[in-house]
């Protein structure tokens, strides 16, 4: 045989195996180098989906979520990680949150914050295991309210998302954008522009009343229902709340407000700002209480004032109260403009005001707030006293 | 003790041909993979790895390899034997990976294999072939690990990654850098001749004409007085 064809032909067949073999390791050892290397360049994405295996990015284009959602990535066993940026008071903070196929928060971890994180830094644990559910119940961090629910929100995105992602659907409204479409389904006339009325009359299963801006008619909540009426209160549609709500509607729109004059009254507090009575005999007051800053109802020192509204009976009864404006403490002292807070005071009279649930980490709001209120009570005695 | 008994095969490359302190081969690996025990230990077991399964495939196809073909056929069998070390311990031992950096794949042209299979794999049976690759690879580790010893407690005060109480607080940091290196090394050296004196083969025993560079290490020499191999 020629001497240069068994040269080549020893050389081609040591390479040929060679190359076998190594075909062979490369097929053994290249998944497991991969999944090193996506582990590394993933750590993030580990953290917080710790069990997670082959992420890939996912086209965002193609969904719509969520505007705070900045980067997904699905997994291999059909749960999400995505990377939120959070806009608003706690603007710039940047969420890592990974969903498992189940819907729940495997982990969430911030990575890039523009505020000093305190406690809430570790907040991701405790939202960890919440599902769509549940993840609005998970506390907020007392003073850090506004950083935890935006947080808080960020994981809800998230799962929201993760839903999308799924091919379902899911609301994301918030609660102002529920209220508003409910409001719309009821009185579609009004072209979904609502403005809320204060309640200065006695009401039976309404919980609140909105009114039309155009000038459509209004809306009444009762429980779950959305019951609209005309302006003469008149009920437009068919519901076994008929009567009902005409009964209140009616009440309601014909309570007219006559102001009080009160510079006559010396012993008059002076959180009571305004005074009026309605012709059923109720009052109704605009009340200035002392924030945070002000030394109790000495208002001597620089301070912001919390306006409030409120309505009574003449024996005492507080029927709606209403925080107009404040200038409290954003995220700790200005929860007193929550409707969950003020509403506490309904239905209470001079012996049960004190029965309420103070603000969190905010005890000279809540004093100011309820010393205000106990005001009502003994305008009402000087107003009856002197008429 | 029979020179070509098998203990005698596999202990040789242990002190008495010891490649980097008697042979002076794989120089520029010794060198850079000695600054720490673990990155030695890894490096070591490697080449001893390669050298071993090298050797063996090597004097398995001894007889089939054409002589003109037979350094291209050692280099892809040396580099397979090393891609496939590297895809392993890429796989299994990654932070051992990234240690070792380029020098694991430059095992390739460590001078070591290369050596062996030319001057003993290409003219030996089989199993004296693996012999003489394990004891080379292990001789490359200790020295390896001699080196890495003294350049990591005295140059960085520690042990396998481990900090030394006392040391710590006196870094010699010279003997980490390629000058502190060649300074152990030339000690190594030179205690290790001390220590086979007389025993250590003489220069002609492993001369140049066994070595796959000889033709252009010689011509090299001959226009400069000192010549250092890889």
């Amino acid at each position: 045989m020629n001497k240069h064809m068994k040269s080549v032909i020893s050389l081609t067949a040591i390479c040929a195996a060679v190359s076998l073999l190594l075909a062979v390791t490369n097929y053994v050892t290249a998944p497991i180098i991969e999944k090193q290397q996506s582990a590394a360049a993933n750590e993030a994405l580990y953290q917080v989906m710790p069990d997670g295996e082959d992420f890939q990015a996912v086209d965002l284009t193609k969904y719509e979520l969520p505007d705070s959602i900045t980067e997904a990535y699905s997994e291999k066993n059909g749960g999400y990680v995505f990377k939120i940026t959070t806009t608003g008071y706690s603007s710039g903070f940047i969420i890592m949150c990974g969903v498992d196929a189940s819907g729940t928060v495997t982990g969430a971890t911030y990575i890039a914050s523009s505020e000093t994180l305190g406690e809430e830094a570790t907040y991701g644990e405790k939202l960890k295991g919440a599902t769509l559910d549940t993840v609005e119940s998970v506390e907020t961090v007392s003073g850090a309210t506004k950083t935890t629910s935006a947080y808080r929100n960020a994981v809800k995105d998230s799962l929201g998302a993760a839903v999308i992602l799924g091919g379902g659907s899911v609301d994301l409204r918030s609660d102002e954008e529920i209220l508003n479409d409910n409001l719309s389904a009821a009185l579609p006339s009004a072209e979904g522009k609502f403005t809320s009325v204060f309640i200065t009359e006695e009401l039976t299963d309404i919980n609140s009343v909105y009114k039309a801006e155009n000038g459509a008619g209004y809306v009444f909540v009762s429980g779950e229902s959305f019951i609209a009426t005309d302006n003469e209160g008149n009920v437009t549609s068919e519901t076994k709340l008929k009567d009902t709500v005409e009964t209140n509607a009616k009440k309601l729109i014909a309570s007219t407000l006559t102001e009080i004059d009160i510079s006559g009254y010396a012993d008059m507090p002076s959180q009571v700002q305004k005074a009026y009575k309605t012709a059923s005999g109720n009052y109704v007051f605009d009340l200035r209480a002392a924030g945070y800053g002000i030394n109790g109802d000495k208002y001597t020192a620089s301070g912001e004032y919390i306006y409030i509204k409120v309505s009574a009976t003449a024996d005492g009864k507080i029927i709606a109260c209403e925080t107009v404006s404040q200038k409290e403490s954003d995220g700790i002292g200005s929860a007193c403009a929550d409707s969950s807070f003020y509403t506490q005071f309904n239905g209470k009279t001079a012996d049960t005001y004190k029965d309420i649930d103070a603000i969190s980490g905010a005890t000279v709001t809540t004093n100011g707030y309820t010393t205000a209120i106990s005001k009502v009570f003994e305008a009402i005695n000087i107003l009856k006293g002197g008429a | 003790m029979n020179k070509n008994s098998n203990m005698s095969i596999f202990l040789k490359g242990l002190l008495l041909e010891n490649p980097v302190f008697v042979l002076i081969l794989g120089t520029c690996p010794t060198l850079a993979t000695s600054t720490t025990v673990i990155g030695a230990l890894g490096m070591g077991l490697a080449a001893t790895a390669v050298l071993i399964c090298s050797n063996a495939v090597i004097s398995l196809l001894r007889k089939v390899i054409p002589d003109s073909v037979r350094i291209p056929c050692y280099i892809v069998i040396i580099a397979g034997f090393v891609t496939i070390v590297q895809m392993i311990i890429h796989a299994y031992l990654p932070e051992l990976y990234d240690l070792l950096g380029v020098y694991l794949a430059l095992i390739t042209v460590n001078c070591i294999i290369l050596g062996r299979a030319e001057m003993f794999a290409g003219k030996n049976s089989v199993g004296k072939s693996a012999l003489d690759g394990a004891g080379m690879g292990l001789g490359f580790t200790l020295a390896l690990l001699c080196m890495a010893t003294v350049r990591e407690v005295l140059g960085a005060g520690s042990f396998a990654g481990i900090e030394i109480p006392f040391l710590s607080r006196f870094k010699i940091e010279y003997l980490t850098k390629a000058p502190g290196g060649f300074m152990v090394y030339g000690i190594l050296i030179a205690v290790v001749y001390k220590l086979t004196h007389g025993k250590a083969p003489k220069k002609k025993e492993f001369s140049c004409a066994g070595c796959p560079s000889a033709g252009f290490c010689n011509a090299a020499c001959e226009n400069t007085p000192v010549k250092e191999e890889n």
